[in-house]
C-alpha cells in the first residue's frame, strides 16, 4: 500500500496577536510542531484531537489552503508544501474539501445544481445540469433537488450536496473537516455510510477530521491522534483502539458517552 | 415559593401550534420530580426544545400553546397573567442554553451578567449577589473567578463560557433547570466535564433538570427518565435504565442503533429506517385528523 501523502517534519506557526508588543512583531504560536507521517492511498484516515490540537490546521496544509513554515508535503511523490498558487492550480481539482458547516460553504443564492456544476466547469469536467444531477444521484438525492436552494434542505441533505460537489470533480483526495458534528445521529449515520461507500467505490483517499472517536472507529482504516501539534498515537484503527499508547487517546476514548448504561462513567478521568 | 405539591413540573396534554394550525407538540405529557434529570430526546424538528421553551415562556412569537397545562411546583402557569407568570418562572426556573456565545451579551463583562438578574429578579443586595457569583464560578471549577468576572465573553473559551452559564443558571437556586443541548457545541472531553458539572450541582442542590439532547449516549449517562419524541409526539416515556435494557418503541430502538458504539466494529452505520419514519408520519397524520375531528 503506497502513501498518497508523505509529510516530513511539518512545522507551522501563527502570529499570536493577543501578546503582540506595542512595537515589533507578535510572538509566534506553534500549531504544528514538526511531525512526520504518511497517509495511505485509497484508505480513510481519521485525524482526532481536542480543540486546539492542530487537526484542522494540519488538514488545511494537506489541501494547501495554508503554507507550512518548514518541512515537506509530498503529494504522490511531488513536493507541494511550498508551491505558489499558479503551480498549485493543476493540483487543485485533486485536493477537495467538505466543510463543517454547509450553510456557510454552499452559496445561499445559488440553486443546488449550480453549486455542483460551477467547479466542474472551472476544471473542465463537464458542468451541465445533467452532470450535476448525476452527482446528486451518487449521493442518494433525487433529481428534483437540483432546483432547490440550500436553505430548503435539511442539514444532512446539505452535507450530501457538499459531498456531491467534491466527488463530481473526481478528486484523488478529500478532506472532510468535522462534517457530521452539526447533525443528529440518524443523519450522521446516513452521511457517514454514504462517505464510506463512495470512498470504497471510487478508490478515494479521505482524511476525516473529528473529535469523536466512536465515529472514527466505524469509518476509518487508520487514525492519527494529535495533541498540541504533535502526534501522540497513530496506526490502524483496531490497534489504536485496543491498545492506546498515549494518555490523550485514553482520555478521548473514555470521554465519549456511549449509548449504554454505565454508572461509573463520571468517575473515570 | 414553597408548595406541598410533589412534582417540580407537570406538563399535561400540551399542544402548541403555528398560526396555520400545524401542531409542533401533540398531547405531550410528562412529570419531573425534585432532583430528577429527565432527558428529552429526538431528532431535529421533534419538538424537544419546544417543551422547555413552553415551560419557560420563551416560545417564538408565531408559536402558541393551543391546549394543555403546565404546572411549575403545582402552580398553573397558563392561568396566570403574563407578568405574574414571568415572575414565578424567573424565580424558580432557569435555562442553560446551547450556544453560550449568543446567550451572553458580547459588550458586557461576565460579572454583571451573572449578578444583575440576582439583584433585579431575586431581590438580593449587590454584595450578596457578588459573593454568590464568585462562589458559583468557583464551584464550576473556574480557576480565577475574580478575573473571569472582569472578562468579556470573547476572552473565554467555549468550555469556560458554558461553565459561566451553568454558574449563572444555578446561582438563584432554581427548582427547575432547562438544559437545551448544553454540550452540542463542545468537543468530547469538554462535554464530559460539563455533564459532570451539571450532575454534581444538580445532585447537591436537588434541582430538577429537563435535559434536551439528540444524543442517546448523553441520555444514558445523565438522566434517570427519558421522553423520546418524534414529530412532537411522545413515542416512549420510561426510566433510562429500562429504555436501554428493554426499549419498547421501535423508534427508540432505531435511535439507539443509530448512535455509534464500540461494541461491534463491523456493524455498519444504521440510520433510522425510512420505512419506520413513513409509518410514524402516517400514524401522526391520522392522529391529526382525529384531533381536528374532536375539536370541531
Amino acid at each position: 500500500m503506497s502513501a498518497l501523502f508523505s509529510v516530513r517534519d511539518l512545522r507551522l506557526s501563527f502570529p499570536d496577536r493577543a501578546h503582540k508588543p506595542l512595537f515589533g512583531p507578535a510572538p509566534r504560536n506553534e500549531v504544528l510542531k514538526g511531525f512526520s507521517l504518511d497517509i495511505p492511498e485509497g484508505r480513510i484516515t481519521g485525524i482526532v484531537g481536542e480543540s486546539g490540537s492542530g487537526k484542522s490546521t494540519f488538514g488545511r496544509v494537506l489541501v494547501r489552503l495554508l503554507e507550512p513554515d518548514s518541512g515537506q508535503v509530498l503529494f504522490d511523490g511531488q513536493e507541494i508544501g511550498h508551491l505558489d498558487e499558479a503551480a498549485l492550480r493543476p493540483l487543485r481539482r485533486d485536493l477537495q474539501m467538505i466543510f463543517q458547516d454547509p450553510m456557510s460553504s454552499l452559496n445561499p443564492r445559488h440553486r443546488v445544481w449550480r453549486i455542483i456544476s460551477q467547479p466542474m466547469k472551472r476544471y473542465g469536467r463537464g458542468g451541465t445540469k445533467a452532470d450535476a444531477i448525476a452527482a446528486l444521484e451518487k449521493v442518494g438525492l433525487p433529481p428534483t433537488f437540483a432546483e432547490r436552494y440550500p436553505h430548503e434542505l435539511s442539514g444532512g441533505q446539505r452535507q450530501r450536496v457538499g459531498i456531491a460537489r467534491a466527488i463530481a470533480l473526481e478528486p484523488r483526495f478529500i478532506l472532510a473537516d468535522e462534517i457530521v458534528s452539526g447533525l443528529d445521529v440518524s443523519s450522521q449515520a446516513q452521511v457517514l455510510s454514504l462517505l464510506k461507500t463512495l470512498a470504497r467505490d471510487m478508490g478515494l483517499t479521505v482524511a476525516f477530521i473529528s473529535h469523536d472517536l466512536s465515529v472514527i472507529r466505524h469509518l476509518c482504516d487508520h487514525v492519527i491522534v494529535l495533541n498540541h501539534g504533535e502526534i501522540v498515537d497513530h496506526g490502524p484503527v483496531v490497534e489504536v483502539f485496543e491498545a492506546p499508547k498515549s494518555e490523550i487517546t485514553k482520555t478521548l476514548l473514555s470521554a465519549i458517552p456511549l449509548p449504554e448504561l454505565d454508572d461509573d462513567w463520571f468517575d473515570e478521568a | 415559593m414553597s408548595s406541598l405539591h410533589a412534582h417540580t413540573l407537570d406538563v399535561i396534554k400540551l399542544n402548541i401550534a403555528l398560526p396555520n394550525g400545524h401542531r409542533l407538540l401533540r398531547n405531550v405529557s410528562l412529570t419531573l420530580e425534585p432532583g430528577e434529570v429527565r432527558a428529552l430526546v429526538g431528532e431535529s424538528g421533534a419538538g424537544k426544545s419546544m417543551i422547555g421553551k413552553s415551560v419557560l415562556g420563551i416560545l417564538p412569537p408565531n408559536v402558541a400553546i393551543t391546549e394543555g397545562e403546565i404546572l411549575l411546583e403545582g402552580q398553573h402557569l397558563n392561568m396566570m397573567t403574563p407578568p405574574t407568570r414571568r415572575k414565578i418562572v424567573a424565580q424558580s426556573a432557569a435555562l442553560i442554553p446551547q450556544d453560550p456565545l449568543t446567550a451572553l451579551n458580547p459588550v458586557r463583562k461576565i460579572g454583571p451578567q451573572i449578578i444583575d438578574p440576582l439583584v433585579r429578579i431575586q431581590g438580593w443586595n449587590a454584595r450578596e449577589a457578588e459573593t454568590r457569583a464568585l462562589d458559583l464560578l468557583d464551584r464550576v471549577h473556574i480557576r480565577d473567578p475574580k478575573r473571569v468576572m472582569q472578562s468579556y465573553p470573547h476572552e473565554l473559551s467555549g468550555g469556560m463560557r458554558q461553565r459561566v452559564l451553568i454558574a449563572a443558571a444555578f446561582a438563584p437556586s432554581p427548582r427547575l433547570i432547562v438544559a437545551d443541548e448544553p454540550t452540542t457545541a463542545l468537543d468530547v472531553t469538554v462535554q464530559k466535564q460539563i455533564l459532570r458539572l451539571i450532575r454534581e450541582l444538580q445532585q447537591e442542590t436537588g434541582t430538577a433538570v429537563l435535559f434536551v439532547t439528540h444524543d442517546m449516549g448523553v441520555v444514558a449517562k445523565i438522566s434517570q427518565k427519558v421522553t423520546v419524541l418524534f414529530a412532537g409526539k411522545v413515542m416512549e416515556d420510561a426510566p433510562t435504565r429500562e429504555v436501554f435494557t428493554n426499549p419498547q418503541h421501535p423508534y427508540t430502538r432505531a435511535l439507539i442503533a443509530a448512535t455509534p458504539s464500540y461494541a461491534d466494529l463491523e456493524r455498519p452505520f444504521s440510520p433510522v429506517p425510512a420505512s419506520l419514519i413513513a409509518d410514524l408520519h402516517a400514524q401522526i397524520a391520522q392522529d391529526d385528523l382525529l384531533y381536528r375531528g374532536g375539536r370541531i
